[in-house]
């Protein structure tokens, strides 16, 4: 134990010996991370913040009827407005991402005499377009509820009594356009939502918190993948034949290798578990014990990925790239940068070859999700498996000379 | 420099699913458990699994509500709609007594891990929903209208009933919309579908390991200095700025090659449109200046190659995420602005640009911004070369 342990403070000591190692292991995930939540709608992260999707709107029309739709939309859970003056509809639309909704000038007149009006929805990015969509739709249904109800009574009392005239039909709807509104006011509640687990007002998704699991799985991936660089390093470097020289099995080598690897990655994530609940306000869910345990497992996966890496890589240079490479693409294929739910189905089935992608379900599920332990307990096994398949790949296949 | 920016591209294009035939199929896994004794609970299951949802949403047969959260909870469902008891009676009053049974609400069941699929499904939720609303309403409003002209009685509450059923039919018949605000869509330019996807990301990481192809032929000055070599070659009748005029241009020519064969061949692979030739060849050779000098200037900055390679990769990085190479971030506000020292930003404006068909008047400001950029760069990197000599250690 005392040799595993002086290995790995070896390795940390060579690690670091770059102050530039700094940057890797916690500057530049703190600094993707907050780039990562400021595109998520940052300020103010967590639940206190504004995780909606931002809407555009200008207001041509500055009718009751126009209002009632802004009123509706404001409401939304998902969905932030913010009101746009004609006059800089051209500057808007010159931004590519930003969602659109003018309602034109006549839009409450002709709803009045029962009349269809009409809105414009510009979309931008292709994720987020079919969330504002679906709101503008919902908001324009419950807003034109009593004036489609009116007009049905309207045409309904038309086939019963027929009117002398214009005007005479016009008053009827008005009328009933009245007491529709009213009878809708104060109709109840048809339609709840509710989450498993979650308070309904705790209800939603927690942009920053995925944005902040995603980038902590990204940045401990990597560097432990980094192991392959720092086993090719000592054995181009001739001290791992004089390392072998000395009374140290092959194996406790790679153990204390693997060992100090896991305790930094522990660390690295602990630190960024920290800003994240102190900086960006993120909740890491109700279970601590669950949220050791995949930490650690993951960890374990990852180092023993990087070992096997380790086993076929040449030199230091190209396992550093493979690891970057392989870092990268195995974190956007877990759903580290981009919810899974958006990938095609038979993807979503072939990427569970991956760790990154037990990881990012474990911690979604701690911490969007809200689970416990006992919950978590199947990806904790799996990563578990990872690890003993990879550390079986990399200790045969290692070569020391 | 070739093989990880196609992996990565590979990587994004299934993710988005550019390579699959159904790509616009999203199959939403949703259970819908109908606990209502009437024929609206049996409508409302029924449309859910219609042929018209039938590319959104995958229908799984529950059994219970306890059983659907379990269900959401295992990641097997994205949600689940519960029809309660009595929500068919909620909206069709009874024929003998012409009441109405209290609201029974229906209850959606959200994965908060699923936002686009839930919001879908609430989506489709709220739509079915409101035609019956909408309906009942408008019956409802419709009787009590009749009642006031005279043309009912207020006191039969049979026949209001009756008269309301057929009411209801009459509406149906008539296929009245349900909202009468009709929502226009546009689709801002570059967003929307496979193609452009995949234009905007070929572009991107092919930027992005453009900067760390630079970077490492920064690397290159420096472990000449250290090995010596560059000192030998200061011996030589070569002057400094020779040696170093050959240097840079090594890096150039590098990235150019790099860049131009990633074109070609993602032109080829992914069938992609770059735009016209001379226009995509002058912004080709201005972001490759551009990348070229922060490359020089991070070997001018570092003081070893383990410093310049460290920095490299950081840059690399950092210049992706800001300048928009993995995926885009907002275009307005700090980060918009910070990214626009990054030859990223400007590169995926200018390529997208073209792949759109803009022209080479289109992209002007990207490749004067690009050309001033690595004017500026390289204008830095050489002072610093200059306060410190290059045979230096």
């Amino acid at each position: 134990m005392y040799k595993i342990l002086a290995i790995s403070w070896k390795d940390a000591i060579v690690r670091f010996s770059s102050r530039s190692q700094l940057l890797f292991f916690i500057i530049l995930p703190i600094v993707f991370t907050f780039i990562m939540a400021e595109g998520a709608g940052l300020p103010g992260a967590g639940s206190e913040s504004d995780n909606r999707e931002p809407l555009a709107i200008v207001d041509n029309d500055g009718t009751q009827e126009s209002a009632a739709l802004l009123a509706a939309l404001n409401a939304s859970t998902v969905i932030h407005t913010f009101s746009v003056d004609p006059e800089d509809v051209e500057k808007m639309l010159a931004v590519e991402d930003q969602a659109l909704l003018v309602v034109p000038s006549g839009f409450g007149n002709v709803l009045n005499h029962g009349e269809a009006g009409d809105i414009d929805l510009r979309l931008g990015e292709e994720i987020n377009r079919q969330i504002i969509a679906q709101e503008v739709q919902a908001a324009a249904a419950d807003v034109s509820r009593p004036y489609q109800a009116a007009r049905s009574a309207t045409k309904i009392a038309q086939d019963e009594i027929s009117f002398a005239n214009e005007d005479e039909r016009q008053d009827f709807f008005e009328n009933a356009l009245t007491q529709a509104q009213q009878l809708d006011s104060t109709a109840e509640q048809r339609f709840i939502e509710t989450q498993p687990g979650i308070e309904t007002q705790d209800n939603g998704y927690d942009r920053v918190a995925h944005q902040s699991v995603g980038q902590m799985v990204t940045w401990v991936f990597i560097p432990l993948l980094g192991i392959s660089s720092l086993l090719a390093y000592e054995r181009s470097n001739g001290t791992l034949r004089r390392l072998l020289v000395t009374p140290t099995r092959r194996h406790t080598y790679l153990f204390g290798t693997l060992f100090g690897q896991v305790i930094l990655a522990l660390i690295q994530m602990a630190l960024l578990i920290g800003f994240g609940a102190l900086v960006l306000k993120v909740d890491w869910g109700q279970s601590p014990a669950g949220l050791i345990l995949i930490m650690v497992c993951f960890s374990l996966a990852s180092a023993a990925l990087g070992t096997a890496l380790g086993a076929f890589t040449r030199t230091a240079g190209q396992a550093t790239n493979l690891s970057i490479m392989i870092g990268m693409l195995f974190a956007l294929l877990g759903g580290a940068w981009v919810p899974m739910e958006v990938f095609p189905a038979a993807l979503q089935t072939a990427v569970k070859i991956l760790p990154t992608t037990w990881a990012m379900q474990g911690l979604m599920e701690l911490v969007v999700q809200r689970q416990g332990l006992v919950d978590i307990l199947p990806e904790a096994a799996v990563l578990l498996g990872f690890f003993v398949l990879f550390l079986f790949v990399g200790v045969r296949r290692f070569r020391f000379e | 420099m070739l093989g990880a920016p196609f992996l990565l591209t590979l990587g994004m294009g299934l993710v988005a699913g550019a390579f699959s035939s159904d790509s616009s199929s999203l199959q939403i896994p949703v259970a819908v458990i109908n606990e209502d004794e009437g024929e609206l609970g049996q409508i409302f299951a029924q449309a859910f699994g219609s042929d018209e949802l039938a590319d959104l949403l995958d229908p799984i047969a529950v059994s219970s509500a306890s059983e659907a959260r379990e269900m959401i909870m295992d990641n097997q469902l994205a949600a689940a709609v519960l029809v309660p008891p009595g929500f068919t009676d909620s909206f069709i009053p009874d024929t003998a007594t012409g009441q109405l049974s209290p609201v029974a609400a229906l209850e959606l069941i959200t994965d908060p891990a699923r936002p686009i699929s839930a919001g879908i499904v609430r989506s489709v939720t709220n739509t079915l929903l409101n035609d019956l609303e909408t309906q009942t309403l408008s019956v409802r409003l419709s009787i009590e209208q009749l009642i006031a002209a005279g043309v009912l009685d207020a006191g039969d509450s049979a026949d209001l009933a009756v008269k309301g059923q057929e009411i209801g039919r009459r509406l149906a018949i008539q296929q009245e919309e349900s909202s009468l605000i009709s929502i226009n869509y546009e689709t801002a330019a570059g967003a929307g579908d496979n193609l452009d996807f995949m234009a905007y990301m070929v572009p991107g990481f092919a930027v992005l390991f453009l900067m760390y192809t630079v970077s490492q032929g920064g690397r290159s000055i420096l472990a000449e200095r250290e090995k010596g070599t560059l000192a030998r070659m200061l011996a030589t009748p070569s002057s400094s700025t020779q040696i170093m005029g050959g240097k840079i241009s090594g890096i150039f020519l590098s990235g150019l090659a790099q860049m131009s064969i990633l074109i070609l061949v993602s032109s080829i692979l992914f069938d992609l449109r770059w735009g016209g030739l001379p226009a995509v060849t002058i912004l080709l050779v201005a972001v490759v200046a551009a990348a070229s000098g922060w490359g020089i200037l991070l070997a001018a900055v570092a003081k070893n190659t383990q410093q310049v390679s460290s920095m490299g990769t950081a840059v690399m990085l950092i210049f992706g995420v800001l300048g928009g190479s993995f995926f885009a971030l907002p275009s307005t506000g700090l980060i918009a602005l910070v990214s626009k020292i990054t030859p990223n930003a400007w590169a995926i404006e200018g390529f997208t640009t073209l792949a759109a068909g803009g022209s080479l008047a289109d992209i002007a400001n990207v490749i004067i911004a690009l050309l001033l950029m690595a004017l500026i760069l390289f204008a830095a990197a050489g002072s610093l070369f200059r306060r410190r000599p290059l045979s230096a250690v």
